[in-house]
């Protein structure tokens, strides 16, 4: 089989992410109407999605902006809230080390969650993985680009969409989707279980450190689980 | 001014936290149980991600049947186990979400 071509990896990974632009619409536009309701400047609420590139951080930011508060206070916040992507860098670098620092500075410009999720599923499908990387540019720049739009009507317009509507559900609904496939084995559903139940339990934390808490019981239950079995059958990361 | 300053210090933070292992590390000398750790990193984010989204209303625990965003949450982990499919679960979690709430249960 023909090995695919940069230009169709990239179009594949641009589709393969179009059902869960469904969350990211309605999530942009209101990260849009919190930074006008903030009062941020139109300028300054694109500045802010373009650069950070991040919802959570984007709608914490803008909150603090518009409560004064100090300029380490907010750059704290936006560190804490964007935790999980410390382990996200940690978690797809097996599979895009041989890139170049530009490639691999790029990928990570434009890490998402959406991105951190369907990377090891490209690259542990079969066949040959060496354009894969274009994959993940493909789903990563149609995010990007479509957030971005999003962003700015939502500041355009600063209009809220009938809560009755429950659009904020459908983001709910894509990490659903991004999670279902991730689980793949009995210590992946352990990880799954009690990272849920930690969340739930720790929901009181300010910043969203429950989800930085439940993450990181989640990952030792996996492991609790997956060094019981001793069982040799290796399920590394990048494994190649 | 002040307004500047967060947005491009926010943007070096989180361009830094995304980039850390990424472009900064050798994958290759990660220790092996850190790298059987790090392929549990997406369930569990993931999962913690949703459960709020599914069972905490307005920061209270609600685990019943009253809970419309659970059980269409249930409704769109069936759907995407089986469709395997995101627009599958997307259109199964919100026509159930809708359903519930328009019949008012």
């Amino acid at each position: 089989m023909a090995i695919p071509t940069p230009r169709e990896e990239f179009i594949a990974g641009a589709r393969a992410i179009t059902p869960v632009l469904l969350g990211t619409i309605p999530f942009g536009f209101v990260a849009g109407v919190a930074s006008v309701a903030s009062g941020l400047t139109p300028v300054e609420g694109m500045a802010l999605s373009i650069l950070a590139f991040s919802g959570i951080a984007q709608l914490i930011v803008v909150q603090l902006i518009a409560a004064n508060s100090p300029i380490l206070v907010a750059i704290a916040a936006a560190a804490v809230v964007s935790l999980r992507h410390l382990m996200y860098s940690a978690a797809i670098s097996p599979y895009l080390a041989h890139l170049s620092p530009r490639w691999r500075a790029l990928l990570a410009f434009l890490m998402t969650d959406q991105s951190m999720a369907m990377t090891p599923m490209r690259f542990n499908e079969p066949g040959d993985k060496s354009n894969r990387h274009w994959h993940v540019l493909g789903t990563s720049v149609t995010l990007y680009l479509v957030w971005q739009a999003t962003v700015l009507i939502g500041i355009v317009l600063g209009a809220q969409i009938p809560a009755s509507w429950s659009l904020d559900f459908a983001v709910v609904l894509t990490f659903i989707a991004l999670l279902v496939p991730t689980v793949r084995t009995r210590a992946d559903l352990a990880a799954a279980i009690v990272a849920f139940g930690v969340a739930l339990a720790a929901a009181g934390l300010p910043y969203r450190l429950s989800l930085v808490a439940a993450s990181i019981a989640g990952i030792a239950a996996g492991m609790a689980i997956e060094l019981a079995r001793r069982a040799p059958r290796e399920h590394c990361a990048g494994r190649r | 001014m002040t307004t500047w300053l967060i947005i491009l210090a926010v943007s070096i933070v989180t361009f830094l936290l995304r980039a850390s292992f990424l472009v900064f590390a050798d994958p290759h000398r990660f220790p092996h149980r850190f790298r059987q750790a790090l392929t549990f990193v997406p369930p569990a984010v993931l999962a913690a991600i949703v459960a709020p989204g599914l069972l905490l209303r307005d920061g209270v625990l609600d685990v019943s049947a009253s809970n419309e965003r659970f059980v269409a949450g249930l409704v769109a982990i069936v759907a995407t186990i089986f469709a395997r499919n995101a627009t599958a679960a997307i259109a199964a979690g919100m026509s159930t979400l809708w359903l519930l709430q328009w019949l008012g249960v």
